[in-house]
């Protein structure tokens, strides 16, 4: 994964394992059809606005959602939501 | 002369907005749909102090632009209605998000009183609020409340009512953002306030920065100048912050939240770690979640459709005693027949769909209160995908397979009208308890039971083709899963007893006419000798390009009002209960009818639910294209079936 100036991994959301926390760095807009910054914009009225810290709480199996904790709220997040979602990871979590 | 007072609440969903609602209005309340929409619309109203208070519960929405339908009804209500106060009901135990919805309504100029609810919840995961600090940051009053227990509703109901008769305050100070929008912010706003447009003009301004579509046009009306400005600013401020305008905003607005969040906020540990927590982990774990599942979901099915059969019985053996009551009352003649044809209707009404809506509606909302139906969701989205729907939808549609009515109501668990449609729909092709009849009994009993479970496999390729088809076809964002899972809770039973006692209501009112009339219609094809010529009528589509018999015509049309009926006027019309000595009908003609039969025409309670649901139109649009469709796939079976077979 690439390093930032901060030396941090920034990986996509669903690569975090259960119990892993980063905080956002950005959202990818989606390349499907429709309004693609409604996306964008509908995570981030979740609370998921970069800087927001986040921890991944479980994840379903079959490539299913991602359940995340962002600002005292806990949150499903389908699988495809959560590889659009680029965070830093925090360091000790080793 | 009493006064009245116009009261709306607003909040995010799951906030405990229905518990305030339904404990202010009690029994008086009215139950329906936003015009057009497929969105429930709740009024009330509640007598205090020689006031009439009207209340409306607004949907459960987390934001004020236009993204959902919800948010749109929402901000048009405040605007165009202009409440005389907003009861602001915010969840204490996750208040940051909560703000960021309160932030945005506080710019909607309207004025606000704040339920701090859940106070018990916050303080079980501890979490202390100091409301007093909240109400001077917010410059509005803050009522800490318990819904559920009543506690604090008092309060909230005089403060509303004290607003209003002290009328509107000083103008309050709003939340600043960031220098670079603030400035462009108010200079927008004072040209809007200018220009008279019915948006509050600080809101309107943040807006035409957002580049919010709906509020473009409206100001587009009165000063298209103006927008063009506002594309201006925004144009200048992603110039010097290199973000998107939007982004910016909404990211100003969290800081925001957090930042009061932080300061009125206290934490202490929580007092112990929670059997529920334990619940929690087990009820989504990645394997144990699924039996648990299972087990849950098939209790509820085994519950309602016992509970519902068992009702239905008792019902229907009590009415149709009355059915010599009424031939001997209006004559044996085509007036009896019709009029009992009538009575039928609402016979089968009450005892088909009464006793399986009763206990699903209280099923369902003790599912949701808990928060158990996002927890089933989540574990299977990925799975519901496939048919572009997200996870919640596998509830209606687990439903539909006993009978389609209650699963089609089922659909509001859905977040969104386009979600709601796509699943109406989809949940109208599964093969209900009475297409289950007719497979079973034709196919199942004639040709095998590994027959039958082709049918079941045939019609899961249906839904997974047609679901596809129709994500495809809908317009807008594709279904992408975000959702809130809040903490499990205890239901309110008297909040769900009353939701369910006013939906069935509705239901009556609105479904039962429908019902009738679809019953004496058929009816008097009947009476009226018509029954030969229709099926002489349809005998193209049955015997030309389906290869059946043509009294079958008779039979899909009385399949219109009960589907289970059709295999014993099959019967009757054949003279004959061994259907493999009728001539012309055979293996394949079962095959082929019960294909016909398992997706021409939702029943008529379905088309009366949906008409209800999803509106004329669409219902009309879905009952066509599945009657054609239908009729194709069985041609086709037919034609694929004679080659092989012969």
């Amino acid at each position: 994964m690439d390093n930032s100036e901060t030396g941090k991994r920034r990986v996509p959301l669903a690569a975090l394992r259960e119990g892993e926390s980063g905080t956002v760095v950005s959202i990818l807009p989606s390349h499907g059809r429709g309004r693609g910054c409604g996306f964008v914009r509908r995570v981030m009225e979740m609370g998921l606005t970069p800087g927001a810290r986040v921890t991944v709480v479980s994840s379903a199996p079959f490539h299913g959602p991602v359940e995340v904790l962002v600002r005292g709220s806990r949150l499903a997040l389908g699988r495809g939501i959560a590889e659009r979602i680029i965070v830093e990871v925090d360091e000790h979590n080793g | 002369m009493a006064r009245t007072i116009k009261v709306a609440l607003a909040g995010n969903a799951n906030v405990g907005k229905s518990v305030i609602f339904n404990y202010l209005t009690g029994l008086h309340q009215h139950i329906g749909n936003w015009p057009g929409k497929t969105v429930e619309k709740a009024e009330g109203t509640l007598h205090f102090r020689g006031y009439t208070i009207d209340i409306i519960d607004l949907p459960g929405i987390y934001s004020l632009s236009t993204y959902s339908i919800e948010e749109q009804i929402t901000r048009d209500y405040i605007v165009q209605e202009k409440p005389d106060v907003v009861i602001n009901v915010i969840d204490a135990s996750v208040l940051e998000r909560n703000l960021y919805f309160t932030l945005q309504l506080l710019e909607l100029d309207r004025p606000v009183v704040i339920a701090l609810n859940q106070i018990d919840q916050a303080a079980r995961k501890g979490i202390q609020i100091d409301s007093k600090k909240l109400e001077e940051i917010l410059g509005v009053p803050v009522i800490p409340t318990i819904a559920t227990k009543g506690a604090g509703i008092f309060r909230l109901v005089e403060k509303a009512v004290e607003i209003v008769e002290r009328g509107s305050a000083k103008k309050k100070d709003y939340i600043k953002l960031g220098r670079e929008i603030e400035d462009r912010v108010e200079k927008l706003a004072k040209m809007i306030e200018e220009a008279n447009s019915q948006y509050p003009p600080r809101y309107a301004a943040i807006k035409l920065l957002e580049g919010d579509e709906a509020i473009e046009r409206e100001i587009n009306r009165v000063s298209p100048e103006l927008v063009k400005v506002a594309k201006r600013f925004a144009k200048e401020i992603e110039e010097e912050t290199t973000k998107p305008c939007a982004d910016l905003i909404i990211s100003q607005r969290y800081e925001m939240a957090c930042k009061i969040a932080r300061e009125v906020e206290r934490f202490t540990p929580p007092p112990r770690p929670k059997l529920i927590d334990r619940i929690d982990e087990l009820t989504t774990h990645r394997v144990w979640g699924y039996p648990v599942m299972i087990f849950t979901l098939l209790s509820m099915f085994y519950v309602i459709f016992t509970a519902g059969g068992y009702l239905s019985e008792l019902l229907s053996s009590f009415f149709y005693n009355a059915e010599p009551l009424i031939l001997g009352l209006f004559g044996a003649g085509t007036v009896g027949e019709l009029v009992w044809s009538a009575f039928e209707g609402a016979v089968a009404g009450l005892t088909i769909v009464i006793p399986y809506i009763l206990p699903l509606y209280i099923i369902l909302y003790l599912l949701e209160d808990s928060g158990y139906i996002s927890r089933v969701a989540f574990l299977m989205d990925s799975i519901m995908h496939k048919i572009g729907l997200h996870g919640k939808a596998f509830i209606p549609l687990l439903l539909g397979y006993g009978c389609n009515v209650p699963a089609c109501i089922g659909c509001r668990i859905l977040e969104t009208h386009r979600e709601r449609i796509m699943a109406v729909f989809v949940v109208t092709l599964v093969p209900c308890a009475a297409r289950t009849v007719i497979i079973l009994s034709l196919v199942g009993k004639y040709l095998g039971m590994q027959w039958a479970l082709a049918l079941y496999l045939l019609n899961l390729l249906v839904i997974l083709g047609l679901g596809r088809l129709a994500f495809k076809a809908l317009p807008g964002e594709p279904t992408a899963l975000i959702m809130e899972m809040h903490d499990y809770r205890a239901p309110h039973l008297k909040t769900v007893l009353k939701q369910t006692w006013f939906r069935i209501l509705e239901f009556i009112k609105f479904a039962f006419p429908l019902i009738i009339l679809g019953s004496v219609a058929i009816k008097s094809i009947e009476v009226f000798g018509l029954l030969e010529p229709i099926s002489v009528m349809l005998s193209p589509i049955t015997v030309g390009w389906l290869g059946l018999p043509i009294v079958t015509g008779i039979t899909l049309i009385f399949g219109l009002l009960r589907k289970e009926l059709t295999v014993i006027l099959l019967s009757a019309l054949f003279g004959t209960s061994n259907f493999l000595e009728v001539p012309g009908f055979g293996p394949v003609g079962m095959v082929v009818f019960t294909v016909v039969a398992m997706f021409y025409f939702p029943c008529i309670s379905t088309f009366a639910t949906l008409v209800k649901e999803i509106g004329l139109k669409r219902t009309l649009l879905i009952s066509i294209s599945e009657v054609l469709f239908a009729i194709l796939l069985g041609g086709v079976v037919y034609r694929i079936l004679e080659t092989i077979l012969v």
